[in-house]
């Protein structure tokens, strides 16, 4: 069990999530687009946005392979399944909670029951487990985020399965 | 008008752009045509197609009505003024330009100005995405009116103009314009992506900046002839067919509009054809239009590079060669013509009058002061070499005959031209130096077309050496200047055109069966083409009256589809046509140059 693993597993898992979701995108699957939703958070310029957001998503890939890390440390063993079945708990809480509720209270470009598009141009909300953006939305984001927590547990767990 | 079966005439419609999709609006309000995101994707408005199922944006008052109709100078945001027993209004209609603010995909806005009187309006969104091929959900989206469909939706935005109400298929909603007034209402689309929802400032500062774009754009046409405002239109119009992200020019941002009412010639235009290459390149640097002309050399350049030095008759705007063939049996067609085809098969039919489209395009890019880089001009010499090496086979021909495969004068005239051009780019030193091997086979192109192509009892060109009958691709070779174009033979041949398929100044493409089977009407770029030919010979009076009657069955806004009805002049099939544009701006050039 290494907690460095679980960082190296964090950078990988991520790219292949950040993959995954855009070739979701571009199969129709959803019209989740991570990086804009995280760089509209600061910016208003799409170019700008796209790039801003990919960078966040990737320290969001780090810091949550920690937090996979920890978990890990405390459980005493790290696994590909074991992994996975924190992403299904990832997944969950990031559809649920971390975009559905979190990212429109803070997101100044995102409309929610309180605001609308009377002052400034806003963004589509994702709503529960993102299914606003397509009915598939949510078996992309369970998927994917299965497939990072199986990349971060194998890692850390010297590539054991179970 | 009122519809007939849900359907107005082609003639009916006007267009709007933004460079990426086109919409087109009939006269009596309806959105009948949109594709998002882009030209040759599947449709969201597609009631010009099927007037039950192809869904539309209605926005009209709700009695009686006339209409008017025009753009605002020198722009494609086109303004409609309805007038009724109660007042009058005005819609203005603009696809608005994005940028890199957060803006939606694409963006369609119709403000409503009461100018008069009291007007009660209705107004009614039926999105179908993918031609209604998908499945789509109505609800709200932070309050806003939104449709999806995968990963296609929109939302609707409504300022004054009442309480949208939503059904399972439609969103829709009514109002009174009173006298200064003014409504607004959006269409925001999006596309694999979040939806953006439109603040109403926002909106209309983008329709104010999009105003300016077209107003600065068109003002740099440089044409000062007799037909100004005619050739400034047909810029306009061919602007509406580049897609701005590759400089490609679509034929026609629509598919399947019938080259007869009820018959089976129903094409999918929205792809680029290499043949327009020359003719686009030539109009647009004719207008002074360089940065333009330059983005469309070079993407054909690179479209073609996977093929080369074979050259595919069409490819996609995104540059890719793929445009597989198939049908809508879904939809009823225009005027139930059907089949409705998307792809277009010809993409893989040989054509050998494309390589002097593209040589003849090189030649005017080169000649214009502009300088190719080493690896494109040796992949230009290579086609030249390619040309003497297939020169002799049957093909297809400029027309994409579904027939059996034959020698058609008209292509091997053009691979003559192909010869010819890339002798002269060698002369300039443009490109690698193998003028004896195409001076020599474009010897035997000429010896073959003037020898079996030339028909001296009918003293013209004919179509091909076992089909004796004329065919107005013929005229180009004046254009091209195969000959001097005041040569006794060119001469001959528009004679014969203008007695064997001519109906005044408009002109059929041929007579005979070309495997397609079914009826069409006349032309209209051969019908500018001959104007071309004529002020070519120095017979510029008559190709001044000729253009004159072929203005004015230019529609209210200026637009012409790709043929038209001699008898009643009702437009037939694709619109608005690229190539019939590209062919007026060109005539016009070529008769002021020859009136001077």
């Amino acid at each position: 069990m290494s907690f460095w693993g679980a960082l190296a597993g964090g950078l990988v898992g991520t790219v292949v999530l950040s993959s995954s979701l855009r070739f979701a995108q571009e199969l129709g699957l959803t019209r989740m687009d991570l990086p804009l939703l995280l760089g509209t958070v600061f910016t208003g310029n799409r170019r700008r946005a796209s790039v801003i957001g990919y960078a966040w998503h990737f320290f969001n890939g780090l810091w949550f392979a920690a937090l996979y890390g920890v978990v890990f440390l405390a459980a005493g063993s790290a696994s590909a399944v074991f992994g996975a079945l924190l992403g299904v708990v990832h997944a969950l809480f990031a559809g649920g909670a971390l975009v559905n509720v979190l990212l429109p209270a803070i997101h100044p470009r995102m409309g929610t029951r309180w605001t609308d598009a009377s002052q400034t141009p806003i963004l589509e909300p994702p709503g529960f487990m993102l299914r606003n953006y397509g009915r598939y939305s949510v078996l992309g984001n369970v998927g994917s985020h299965i497939l990072y927590g199986a990349i971060v547990g194998a890692f850390a767990g010297d590539f054991a399965i179970v | 008008m009122p519809r007939q079966n849900g359907y107005v005439p082609i003639r009916d419609y006007a267009a709007l752009g933004d460079g990426r999709t086109v919409a087109l609006v009939a006269r009596d309000g309806s959105v009948d045509w949109l594709c998002v995101p882009d030209a040759d994707s599947g449709s969201v408005f597609g009631r010009i197609l099927d007037a039950r199922r192809g869904g539309c944006f209605e926005l009209q008052p709700d009695q009686p009505f006339e209409t008017e109709r025009t753009y605002l100078d020198g722009s494609n945001v086109l303004t409609t003024t309805f007038r009724t027993a109660d007042g009058v209004v005005r819609v203005t209609d603009a696809m608005t330009l994005g940028g890199p603010q957060l803006t939606p995909v694409r963006e369609l806005t119709r403000s409503v100005e009461g100018l008069s009187g009291r007007v009660p309006m209705r107004w009614r969104v039926e999105p179908r995405f993918d031609f209604g091929r998908k499945r789509t959900t109505i609800g709200l989206r932070s309050g806003r009116p939104f449709a999806a469909a995968d990963r296609d939706a929109l939302a609707v935005g409504a300022w004054d103009a009442g309480e949208p109400t939503l059904s399972t298929d439609a969103i829709e909603g009514r109002f009174d314009a009173e006298s200064g007034s003014r409504a607004l209402l959006n269409v925001a689309v999006t596309h694999q992506e979040p939806a953006v929802l439109p603040c109403r400032d926002d909106v209309e500062d983008r329709v104010r900046r999009t105003i300016e774009f077209w107003e600065s754009w068109s003002a740099r046409v440089r044409y000062d002839g007799r037909w100004r405002d005619e050739v400034v239109r047909g810029a306009l119009a061919l602007k509406l067919c580049v897609f701005s992200p590759s400089g490609a020019i679509v034929a026609a941002p629509t598919t399947s509009l019938p080259e007869w009412i009820g018959g089976n010639r129903n094409w999918d235009y929205r792809f680029t054809w290499l043949r327009d290459a020359s003719f686009t390149t030539d109009a647009l640097l004719r207008l002074g239009f360089d940065d333009e002309a330059h983005s469309f050399f070079w993407w054909f350049m690179h479209a073609s590079r996977l093929t080369q030095p074979r050259l595919q008759i069409l490819y996609r705007v995104n540059g890719g060669y793929q445009a597989t063939e198939g049908e809508l049996p879904h939809l009823d067609g225009y005027r139930s013509s059907k089949p409705v085809r998307v792809g277009n098969g010809a993409a893989k039919q040989v054509q050998l009058d494309v390589y002097g489209d593209v040589l003849d395009s090189v030649w005017l890019y080169v000649e214009s002061g502009k300088s190719l880089d080493k690896a494109t001009a040796k992949e230009v010499a290579k086609i030249a070499d390619y040309v003497t090496e297939i020169w002799r086979d049957a093909d297809s021909g400029i027309w994409e005959m579904r027939s059996d495969p034959t020698h058609f004068v008209h292509s091997k005239a053009m691979c003559w031209v192909a010869l010819d051009r890339a002798c002269r780019l060698a002369a300039r030193g443009a490109i690698p130096d193998r003028r004896e091997r195409w001076r020599r086979a474009a010897d035997e192109i000429r010896e073959f077309v003037d020898s079996r192509g030339f028909d001296p009892e009918k003293n013209s060109y004919v179509r091909a050496p076992d089909r004796r009958e004329l065919d107005a691709s013929l005229l180009t070779l004046s254009l091209f200047e195969y000959r001097d174009p005041r040569d006794e033979r060119l001469v001959g041949t528009i004679e014969a055109v203008k007695r064997e398929l001519a109906e005044g100044p408009l002109v059929y493409r041929y007579r005979s069966d070309d495997g397609v089977g079914g009826r069409e009407g006349c032309f209209l770029t051969c019908s500018f083409w001959l104007v071309d030919a004529l002020a070519r010979a120095g017979r510029v009076d008559e190709a001044t009256r000729d253009m004159e009657t072929l203005l004015t069955y230019a529609n209210d806004v200026g637009l012409y589809a790709e043929e038209i009805r001699p008898d009643d002049g009702a437009f037939l099939g694709n619109f608005p046509q690229a190539l019939v544009h590209l062919a007026l701006v060109n005539a016009a050039v070529s008769l002021m140059d020859a009136a001077r």
